[in-house]
């Protein structure tokens, strides 16, 4: 059984026990599969294994515990979505994925202050959806979760963008996370 | 370490989670491990975050 973790581009042999399936401009990185402990420190590992990888490379990460039987198997993935995954990786390449949850300090709120506050969080996803490639609003229980595909260069400047509208909105609490694997733009939309 | 800064490594690993089991490229028809015990620390986690503040740049770094 193979683990399937990561399509990049043409780059650099990984390290063992990682492997690059495939040839051309889509490589299938992969590894053989393991009995997993989905410890919290396994899934950091996870996550630093592929951002090591994207410092030389374009990556689209793979869904979390993807195992297929063989090697074919991979070979078959890259072949079927060969155009699409190449596609994908010109769109991520050279860019992180930065996280924003935005949620209420008062939970006890009313509806009037909860849906000016909703008000205000969609307005801070339209102040920093312009300073990312790419920018996604995702299904939650919280005011915003939002996902940005945001250009290495560019990562200082959104941080400070969250920083001054955190600043100028005390009656919510944002947390920004990242820089992550491009996992929310891995799919083409 | 620091409480703040388990907490707030705890508070990226939602994010983290968020990524690995609800993101990435789907290989159809093929075999997924098992996440349950992943979700159960999901649902831990997500009752966590209601009392945290602001947080930038919350990595565990």
């Amino acid at each position: 059984m193979i683990e399937l973790l990561a399509f990049t581009d043409d780059a650099p042999a990984p390290e063992p026990p990682l492997r690059a399936l495939g040839d051309g401009r889509v490589r299938a990185v992969c590894r053989p599969a393991a009995d997993a402990q989905h410890t919290p420190d396994a899934l950091w590992r996870h996550e630093e294994l592929l951002e090591r990888l994207m410092e030389d490379r374009g990556l689209l990460p793979v869904r979390y515990g993807t195992v297929v039987p063989d090697e074919e198997a991979v070979l078959r993935a890259l072949d079927e979505r060969r155009d699409e995954l190449a596609a994908g990786l010109e769109r991520v390449r050279g860019a992180v994925e930065l996280a924003l949850r935005v949620q209420e300090h008062d939970a006890g709120a009313g509806f009037t202050e909860r849906a000016a506050s909703a008000g205000a969080a969609r307005r801070l996803h339209e102040a920093l959806a312009p300073l990312a490639r790419e920018a996604v609003v995702q299904p939650s229980r919280e005011l915003l979760r939002a996902a940005y595909l945001v250009d290495r260069d560019a990562v200082g400047a959104f941080a400070a963008r969250v920083r001054e509208l955190d600043a100028a909105h005390p009656e919510l609490a944002l947390v920004c996370t990242g820089p992550w694997a491009p996992f929310s733009f891995a799919e083409a939309r | 370490m620091s409480d703040t800064a388990l907490a707030q490594r705890d508070i990226a690993l939602v994010d983290l989670v968020d990524r690995l089991i609800g993101g990435g490229v789907v290989i159809a028809g093929d075999i997924t491990l098992s996440v349950a015990d992943i979700d159960l620390v999901y649902v831990n986690l997500r009752a966590l975050i209601t009392s945290v503040g602001t947080l930038e740049e919350s990595r565990r770094r």
